[in-house]
């Protein structure tokens, strides 16, 4: 968002307390939602529950193109619409509710550094493998991704999205790499996050912060998903440190739903193909 | 005709110089006596022969039917009438710039004294023709370019073809016609188009593409309409302070539906008509032939004119519909019906009665709406006969009322619905007719029975366009 629309989603925000029917909406669950689409959304769940935010969560075959920005999650408050994780921090602390105003200056920037490597690498990772990847875009992402719409417009939207996709690849230069290098990007990245973690609980002192939600997202997403093999899995087991950060993380703030989630009426389900 | 000789009424002088001519030598004026004028108006004849020249590529059995009449003429009158009715029929086919009719005497081994020979010297439209122009619009710029290609292969098909490629948007259509020869009435129609469109009163954006095949038949004094309509509807917001209600409504659709419209139309005219009615029924079904819309929607048009003393006409006129869901998906926001602004219940804005939702409008699943007009001359008849004719003056009376279906308890109660909290409007204005394509109104209105939520514009209102209320 530009800085003038920043600050006046603050003045609008800071004058209404969180309501309690705020609403989070994401693609269809069972059938449609995406590795990407479902690491993201788990982030801003788990960055709302540990605020200990009210959140109810709405499937919508097309939440994509209701979202102002054109991608999800985004969350419904009061009459605003706010979307991604980064404007819905900021929505969060204009209203006064924050993780991070503990940290000093030096962590905060240390918080924001991970964060960007987060998104940069893992977050691109993730779409490389779903759409640029020819078996997995064939098998996995282009039946679920056009799942909700009839023939011929599921093959349009689902070559078009494609087509997009590819198009970021080439800007942000990963057009050239191999699938390898991308594994091994990601293993990277997993090493990075598990020396910083160590053996604390949470990244930074006994708190969980926000990046300590978007690794969560992430993590539990790729761990969770079948894909047509499982080397993305397989990068981030091998560190039990991040395995057990999550499971403690799933634990803590998702558990008391996880026994009504098979049901299908807890707010999260992990993907399934 | 005999011829004349020219002749002096004057004597010759007597006195004067002498000129060398006497008296005795003028010639003595005779004046022959009137040739009989052959009178062949009543005269039997004969039409032997009909020839068209100047054919190109345009097929000669596509013709035969149109000069097929010419035969048929009895006197010289009667050849001539047919001729000129022959000579308008081929020019209605949209292929000929000229056709000019020649009639003459037969020649020929084979020719009878009363026999006649008609030709039709045509002129053909060029294989190509195109125009290109810039459009400013509402904060954007355009360029439209239009090609069209008229009779291309022989039997009076037509090809047009129009781009336009705008600042904001582009848009363009691509159709082709073929009528069936002999009976231009009957024809066929395929279009394959992209045209999006910008609500601001429901802020909503539509980006539609699509592809139709259509069917045209006279039955009788009717005529009827088939068609089949795939499109690809993109829906989005127009801006970020659209109401939710709208955001939810965005994304992208297929509907495929068959559709069929019956018009009877006994006017003289389509802009300002003096006399004769108007009765247009449509009904559209969707979703039985693939798509993800389903919905059976119905509307129909009435139009009643009558010419009073004076040169002053009483207009009076019904429109209703009903969109009916199939299933239980809720109906779109780009198929509901929409109802206010000069077009329609004048005196209120634009498509701004009936369900909203901060603002914005959502459209009704049934509406109706009806007018009654008395148009007059402007006062004191000012440039009569000239550009004076183009302006008419006109009181009105306006009513109408728009509503959902979801009200959950049965037909009865979205009857009351339609029939409480009525909005209706009263007015004059003036009312420029441009050429017989569209019309321009300038009026004052008073707004009634306006309900919370419309959005009136009682005083002046200017409106532009081709169907009004």
């Amino acid at each position: 968002m530009s800085l003038a629309a920043e600050a006046f989603v603050s003045q609008i925000a800071a004058s209404e307390p969180w309501p309690e029917n705020a609403t989070l909406y994401q693609p269809l669950r069972d059938n449609q939602i995406l590795l990407s689409d479902c690491a993201s959304s788990l982030a801003v769940q788990a960055y709302l529950r540990m605020c200990d935010l009210p959140l109810r969560v709405c499937c919508r075959a097309n939440a994509e193109h209701m979202s102002p920005s054109g991608k999800v999650p985004f969350i419904h408050v009061g009459n605003q619409v706010v979307s991604e994780l980064g404007p819905i921090i900021q929505f969060t602390k204009a209203k006064g509710h924050s993780l991070s105003d503990v940290l000093d200056d030096v962590q905060r920037a240390e918080m924001k550094a991970y964060m960007e490597l987060m998104n940069n690498m893992l977050l691109t990772a993730e779409l490389y493998i779903q759409w640029c990847d020819e078996t997995t875009a064939a098998e996995i992402t282009r039946p679920r991704y056009s799942s909700p719409y009839p023939w011929p417009l599921k093959h349009i939207l689902a070559y078009q999205k494609q087509w997009e996709v590819r198009r970021k690849m080439s800007a942000v230069g990963w057009a050239e790499k191999t699938l390898e290098q991308v594994y091994e990007d990601v293993a990277q990245c997993c090493q990075a996050l598990s020396q910083r973690l160590g053996t604390q609980m949470y990244f930074f002192n006994r708190q969980p912060t926000e990046l300590d939600a978007l690794v969560f997202g992430h993590l539990f997403t790729i761990l969770t998903t079948q894909l047509t093999s499982n080397e993305l899995s397989d990068k981030v087991k091998t560190y039990s440190n991040l395995l057990t950060f999550v499971h403690r993380i799933e634990q803590t703030y998702f558990e008391g739903l996880n026994q009504a989630g098979q049901s299908g009426a807890g707010p999260w389900a992990p993907p399934e193909v | 005709m005999g011829t004349v000789h020219a002749r002096s009424l004057d004597p010759l002088p007597m006195q004067g110089p002498d000129l060398g001519v006497h008296a005795d030598d003028v010639e003595v004026i005779d004046v022959e006596p009137e040739t009989k004028q052959e009178v062949l108006e009543n005269k039997d004849v004969v039409v032997q022969r009909v020839h068209i020249d100047g054919l190109g590529r345009t097929k000669e059995d596509l013709l035969g039917y149109e000069i097929a009449d010419v035969f048929t003429a009895k006197n010289l009158i009667d050849v001539m009438k047919k001729s000129h009715d022959a000579r308008e029929k081929l020019l209605h086919l949209g292929i000929f710039r000229k056709v000019e009719v020649v009639i003459d005497t037969s020649e020929g081994e084979d020719a009878l004294p009363n026999g006649l020979d008609v030709t039709f010297e045509v002129t053909e439209l060029r294989r190509l023709t195109g125009s290109y122009n810039t459009m400013v619009g509402n904060n954007e710029g355009s360029m439209v370019l239009g090609l069209k290609l008229p009779n291309i292969l022989g039997r009076a098909e037509k090809l047009t073809f129009q781009f336009s490629y705008g600042t904001k948007e582009t848009s363009y259509g691509l159709s082709f016609f073929k009528p069936k020869p002999g009976h231009f009435d009957r024809n066929v129609s395929v279009n394959l188009y992209k045209v999006t469109g910008q609500f601001p009163w429901s802020s909503l954006r539509e980006t539609d593409r699509g592809i139709s095949t259509e069917f045209n038949f006279p039955i009788w004094k009717t005529n009827h309409t088939l068609k089949w309509e795939g499109v690809w509807r993109e829906l989005g917001c127009l801006a970020r302070t659209a109401s939710f209600a709208v955001r939810e409504e965005s994304g992208h659709s297929l509907k495929s539906s068959l559709s069929h419209a019956m018009v009877i139309d006994t006017r003289n005219s389509a802009i300002l008509p003096k006399k004769g009615i108007l009765l247009k029924i449509n009904q559209e079904l969707a979703g039985y032939t693939g798509g993800d819309v389903s919905f059976l929607k119905e509307d129909f048009e009435i139009q009643l004119n009558r010419r009073l003393f004076w040169d002053s006409v009483l207009s009076a006129s019904l429109w209703g519909g009903m969109l009916l869901p199939i299933g239980d998906k809720p109906t779109c926001i780009a198929d509901r019906f929409y109802l206010g602004g000069p077009t329609s219940v004048r005196g209120f804005s634009m498509y701004s009665i009936g369900p909203q939702s901060e603002g914005d409008y959502l459209g009704g699943e049934a509406f109706w709406a009806s007018g009654a007009h008395l148009y007059t001359p402007l006062p004191f008849r000012p440039g009569r006969g000239g550009f004076g004719d183009l302006f008419r003056m006109h009181f009105f009376l306006n009513a109408g009322n728009l509503c959902r279906l979801d009200y959950g308890e049965g037909p009865r109660s979205h009857l009351q619905k339609l029939a409480e909290c009525i909005r209706w409007s009263y007015g004059a204005g003036i009312v420029l007719r441009l050429g017989n394509i569209a019309r321009l109104e300038l009026n004052y209105c008073v707004p009634m029975g306006v309900q919370s939520g419309d959005r009136i514009c009682d005083g002046v209102q200017f409106g532009a366009g081709i169907r009004f209320l």
